[in-house]
């Protein structure tokens, strides 16, 4: 069986208590890789997804509750408001394929339509199969959600088999989608001209009555088609005309990070154009707000505290500035768009960045939307940092000094460099904050103790939940003498004994930071710190960011950070030539 | 009957009976070690091993260190940890590891605060912390702020994503030991101050084994074709640090490796 070796995905989207919605993806000839999925509109997915599992020997997908494998294709079931079944629209119905339709039609019978059953399409005769001459058995039956369903005997293609359209020109159509989308022209058994993608096959026939009631809004919302770079295929699309509905973005809120755009297709017919995000990878990713969805109830480790183990990436809060930027003052949050080009500026844009195909699939950076947080600080409510006390003022300036060595070569020893530059640390809370690559985050807990990994540098926070001596006065450190302990769902972490030659944004030893990691879903840590130190600031304030779970596909590598610090001498040598210069003057 | 005599009789009697309990709940358990939420024995807590593998792992007697600091740098005599004595190097390694002593105030990543990597990390004369999860087992270091991830929940051990001094670590429960397969090694670290090393094709199987409440007993297995001419094996006890307050404490050292390293660049240089 050829389908063997496709891909494909068919998700069907449900909302309350209406239809079903679905699109189909099929994959454009310049792709040339046989993946296509679908979109089913349901009002409760894993109740969709069980109904294509028991009567269209769909297979469930592990961890997934809103999809199935229907023989190698992936269909998925996403809540959406519908508006009507697919007959009358410009898709007519999708086809599968069994080997013995007489038997599956049998089973189907049995069923009947009892609550959610299966309603069967009887011909004239009362039958539910026919002969197509020179082709094979047929018949329809349609989902409790309103998508028509035609059931073949073709042996050739076995399970999902096509996508039926329905056109007022089926000849110009099928020409429309080969222009736009490629597709190979053939011939089911030199009867029925189609066109194939992969092994699904996209048929058209002629629209009986007027013109195809859109699709948007019905059983099958729209199909989709999937592109290797969605930019390049909407200019292409541009160039000969294709209206669009939706320009090439991350959705907000997607369940996966792919690239998408919506256009018009002839008769109607929605399409969607996606580029897969990540090397074909879908992912979870949760919805942007963490408290839309009410409490969440946190699993416990097996010795009964609140379990955040796992690998966390801070790749969708990068970009995120602490303080509210003063031309977004009463601004709630950014557009899917303005985040994803603020987070593309704070990566690619900087020299120190990595190269794109590395940072997006190595590092799965676009398995998570950007964050459309404007700004991190929540207290003080206007997001901008408090004013500082007049030895913050001063500290500052010096601070700002000793940055200007840096910045000129003037550095005349590593203690002129910062603790970042040395591979020292970043300090706190600094070393928690998102950075440009190396954003990996695992935590582990044992009885006890929790251990916050950071793949930046590398360093290691071990972090006692149960309460301890804390350290005298004098034993201080970079990353202090912290204590945790659990309220309710979150960590709470408290640090003091800081030794003050590290700062963040002027912070010093005199800071006292308080931490609270809450798991606000299965995939979401909010990370809440609060910064008090009144040697510097006046009053305390606090902001937040979330971490995002990414167990299935990042590890953390080891960054060894002052073993290959060829920066140093460089910045020191070059610091040496620079002094030799100024003292001999320019040649 | 004497005094004393009636306590060991006592002692017999009340071992007799913690012998039949034990007997009727786990049969396979010999020895009494604390266990963790799933019956395998519970590593968790502060370690150290005490002795002198750090500086040598083999036999070696006393020695002079750095004249600046008279006996304070000396260094001390010391039984090996090698089984059978001696570290089998080829003929042409033995000669890079004499090299590296004799340049081992300079060379010795130790001195540059570089990670120590597996097995020299667990002999260092620092603590380490082992937290035990339930799906991963993580160690911190005391020195460099070097710690490993003891995968315990891949199936299939995933080829190590790049070289690290670390190296990547699987590991699996076998009986009563933690036996953890490590490898993936970057191939600088050495093993200790006597300029005992191994190669990139380096590969340690390691075996923790709780002998009682405050005792591991530390095995190493250490291949490597390209250094040794068969694979030798390091074993000692690593001891629970008793006190209440124990911790491992950061010890950022790169600030007392720079002079060391970048010393000849300093305006007005060290070096």
């Amino acid at each position: 069986m050829k389908r063997t070796t496709s891909r494909a995905t068919v998700a069907l989207v449900t909302l309350g208590l209406l239809a079903t919605t679905r699109d189909i993806v099929l994959e454009t000839a310049a792709a040339d890789a046989d993946y296509h999925h679908v979109h089913i509109t349901s009002f409760a997915p894993p109740v969709s997804v069980r109904w294509y599992t028991e009567h269209l020997d769909c297979q469930p997908i592990a961890d997934r509750d809103d999809a199935a494998d229907c023989q190698g294709v992936e269909v998925t079931f996403v809540p959406q408001p519908t508006s009507g079944g697919t007959q009358g629209t410009g898709v007519n119905h999708i086809g599968f394929s069994y080997a013995d339709l007489t038997a599956k039609m049998a089973e189907l019978e049995a069923v009947g339509s009892r609550g959610s059953g299966v309603r069967l399409q009887r011909f004239e005769d009362g039958s539910t199969l026919r002969e197509a001459p020179g082709l094979f058995k047929y018949g329809f039956i349609f989902d409790p959600w309103g998508t028509r369903i035609e059931l073949v005997e073709d042996s050739e293609y076995l399970g999902f088999h096509h996508i039926h359209l329905s056109s007022t020109d089926p000849e110009a159509t099928l020409a429309w989608y080969q222009d736009v989308f490629g597709g190979e022209t053939a011939s089911m058994r030199g009867r029925l001209e189609g066109l194939l993608y992969g092994d699904i096959w996209l048929l058209a026939s002629q629209h009986l009555e007027g013109v195809p009631a859109p699709t948007e809004g019905r059983a099958i919302d729209h199909l989709g088609f999937v592109v290797d770079n969605l930019d390049n295929a909407a200019n292409d699309m541009r160039r000969t005309g294709v209206e669009f509905q939706q320009e090439p973005r991350v959705p907000e809120n997607a369940r996966t990070s792919s690239k998408r755009a919506f256009i018009y297709g002839p008769d109607n017919v929605r399409l969607a154009v996606v580029e897969p995000g990540f090397a074909g990878v879908e992912t979870d990713r949760g919805t942007e707000t963490a408290t839309d969805t009410g409490p969440y109830d946190s699993p416990q480790t097996p010795w009964g505290e609140p379990d955040i183990q796992g690998i966390w990436t801070g790749n969708a809060a990068h970009g995120i500035p602490l303080e509210r930027p003063l031309d977004l003052v009463d601004v709630e949050n950014l557009t899917a768009d303005q985040a994803a080009a603020r987070r593309e500026g704070g990566t690619l844009g900087s020299i120190w960045g990595y190269e794109r195909e590395w940072r997006d699939t190595t590092l799965g950076y676009d398995k998570n939307a950007p964050s459309t947080q404007v700004a991190m600080i929540i207290d003080p409510p206007d997001g901008r940092l408090p004013e500082m006390t007049a030895t913050g003022k001063r500290t500052a300036e010096a601070a700002a000094r000793a940055r200007a060595l840096y910045t000129e070569n003037r550095s005349a020893g590593p203690e002129d460099l910062t603790p970042y530059v040395r591979c020292i640390t970043r300090g706190l809370p600094g070393m928690m904050m998102p950075s440009i690559y190396n954003n990996g985050l695992q935590i582990t807990q044992g009885p006890g103790f929790v251990a916050i990994q950071k793949e930046m540098i590398h360093e290691t926070r071990v972090i006692p939940t149960e309460e301890r001596t804390p350290l005298g006065d004098k034993l201080k450190m970079y990353l202090g003498d912290p204590q945790g302990h659990w309220e309710g769902n979150s960590l709470v972490v408290e640090t003091k004994n800081f030794n003050g030659k590290t700062n963040y944004r002027g912070s010093g030893a005199d800071m006292t930071l308080t931490e609270r990691f809450t798991r606000t879903a299965e995939n979401r840590l909010e990370y809440q710190f609060t910064v008090n130190d009144q040697t510097i600031w006046t009053q305390p304030w606090t902001g937040v960011f979330t971490f995002n779970l990414d167990n299935d596909q990042y590890d953390l590598v080891e960054y060894a950070c002052h073993e290959g610090n060829y920066g140093m001498f460089n910045i020191l040598s070059g610091a040496r030539a620079l002094d030799k210069e100024r003292a001999e003057g320019p040649r | 009957m004497t005094n004393q005599l009636r306590e060991v009789l006592k002692a017999a009697a009340l071992l007799v009976v913690v012998l039949s309990l034990t007997a009727t709940t786990a049969l396979a358990q010999t020895t009494e070690v604390p266990r963790d939420w799933d019956g395998n024995p519970d590593l968790n807590g502060v370690w150290q091993t005490i002795g002198t593998a750090h500086w040598d792992l083999e036999d070696h007697p006393s020695g002079s260190g750095h004249p600046d600091l008279g006996a304070i740098g000396a260094i001390p005599p010391g039984q090996g940890v090698v089984e059978g004595g001696d570290i089998p190097y080829r003929p042409e390694a033995r000669q890079q590891k004499q090299d590296n002593f004799a340049n081992r105030m300079t060379n010795d990543p130790e001195a540059k605060c570089f990670m120590p990597g597996v097995p020299r990390a667990t002999y260092l004369p620092y603590p380490f912390q082992i937290i035990q999860g339930n799906q991963k087992i993580q160690i911190v270091y005391g020195f460099a702020e070097a710690n490993r991830t003891i995968h315990m929940d891949k199936d299939n051990p995933e080829p190590p994503p790049i070289d690290s001094w670390m190296g990547r670590s699987h590991g699996r429960w076998d009986g009563d030991t933690l036996v953890v397969d490590a490898q993936g090694f970057i191939g600088e670290a050495w093993f200790d101050r006597a300029g005992n090393y191994a190669s990139a094709a380096l590969r340690v199987e390691e075996r923790y084994t709780l002998t009682g409440r405050n005792a591991i007993m530390y095995e190493a297995t250490i291949t490597d074709d390209t250094v040794f001419t068969r694979p030798w094996k390091i074993s000692m006890p690593l001891y629970r640090r008793l006190e209440e307050n124990a911790r491992v404490l950061e010890f950022k050292c790169v600030e007392y490796s720079e002079d060391l390293l970048y010393g000849h660049l300093r305006r007005e240089p060290t070096r």
